[in-house]
């Protein structure tokens, strides 16, 4: 066995904080026996079982798609799930592990959600079809499904979100995993209403006030690029009116066939 | 938008005076001499340059200021009123600068 899967005891710091009980958040550590493969999802079900079950913090899937268990770790937002204990290893031989940033905590590394979720419906992520929908089937091209796909793999984990300095400082902010979503609608040829969409996003509170600071790229455990995103609402908000003369037009030929 | 807008646009125009601003000033042949500035400072030219060097920076200025101030949540719900101090202040600034710039005559 190579010494890079040699068992070997780390520290855990796990930033606590009850609200009903405590003045101010601490950190409490915590020591586990680092296994083969093991990640800080892992580490912390260690904990939670063996040694202190108070431990609170939200997971589901254990496959870095339903997004829960996204946390600060080491000082960067990413999902517990799929990052391996020993690449967080520092050289101290510890792991540090905190709530999301700039969201009220419920308890330990559980966050409120709520600005998020309601920014998120916000931006009516939802597909608002044409009056007149195809009766077999939209048919989009290649082109344009790839410029879809990187945005429709957001698992809406929240990293982005509370690593965007605009949204520590203002929660009325859209916020990029709400302006991703709808930079996905708005480049859709089935939605039919890209300009209302852009009028909603290009206001006091949207894409204008992006400081492109890339937080959000760096956060993103999907490698996505939502300040991508928010630069082309940006200049697509400038010409909305002809965008949606253009979706027009492409919704008349949508139940056609692509020519290759 | 339009703030958002009317900073980039500003930002494009800076470049240009900023540039003459630099070569005219600061580098030789056009080395800090004091009759030289009191030349150009004469010249009806220079002073519709300056003066629109002046409302450039304070477009550029006053909407970076106002869009930074409004990230501020507690700032945001009085952005109106801020909106509207900015161009108070904008006016009167360039309405003191520009008179200053074009009142200029060289001692004698």
């Amino acid at each position: 066995m190579s010494n890079n899967n040699a068992q070997r005891t780390v520290t855990v710091r796990i930033q606590r904080f009850n609200p009903d009980t405590d003045k101010k958040p601490y950190m409490q550590d915590y020591q586990v026996e680092m296994k083969p493969g093991m990640t800080v999802l892992d580490a912390l079900h260690e904990i939670k079982t063996h040694q202190d079950g108070t431990v609170t913090y939200r997971r589901s899937c254990r496959h870095a798609i339903c997004g829960s268990c996204a946390m600060h770790i080491n000082g960067r937002n990413t999902l517990a799930c799929n990052t391996p204990l020993k690449n967080e290893v520092t050289h101290k031989n510890t792991v540090t592990i905190g709530p999301l940033p700039y969201l009220p905590v419920i308890k330990d590394m559980v966050v409120d959600r709520t600005t998020f979720w309601e920014e998120y419906l916000r931006v009516k992520p939802w597909l608002i079809p044409p009056d007149d929908i195809p009766e077999k089937e939209f048919r989009m091209s290649q082109d344009e499904v790839k410029a879809l796909h990187d945005a429709e793999t957001c698992i809406m984990c929240g990293a982005c979100y509370s690593s965007c300095a605009v949204i520590g400082l203002n929660k009325k902010y859209i916020g990029p995993h709400a302006l991703l979503k709808s930079f996905m609608r708005v480049l859709d040829p089935r939605d039919s209403s890209p300009a209302e969409r852009l009028e909603e996003v290009s206001g006091a509170d949207g894409v204008y006030r992006c400081h492109t600071i890339f937080n959000c790229i760096d956060a993103c455990p999907k490698g996505l690029n939502p300040t991508q995103a928010i630069e082309t609402l940006r200049k697509l908000a400038q010409k909305r009116q002809k965008l949606e003369e253009a979706r027009r037009e492409r919704q008349k030929h949508l139940n056609e066939p692509i020519p290759a | 938008m339009r703030t958002f807008q009317m900073q980039r646009y500003s930002a494009i125009a800076l470049l240009v005076f900023l540039t003459i601003h630099m070569i005219v000033v600061h580098y030789p042949p056009f080395h800090i001499d004091f009759g030289i500035i009191l030349e150009r400072m004469e010249s009806p030219v220079w002073k519709v340059i300056d003066i629109a060097f002046l409302f450039f920076v304070l477009m550029h200025a006053l909407t970076g200021a106002y869009m930074v101030i409004t990230d501020f949540e507690s700032a945001f719900n009085y952005r109106k009123g801020l909106a509207w101090a900015a161009i108070v202040i904008g006016v009167a600034a360039f309405f003191y600068g520009s008179a200053t710039i074009w009142a200029f005559q060289p001692p004698v």
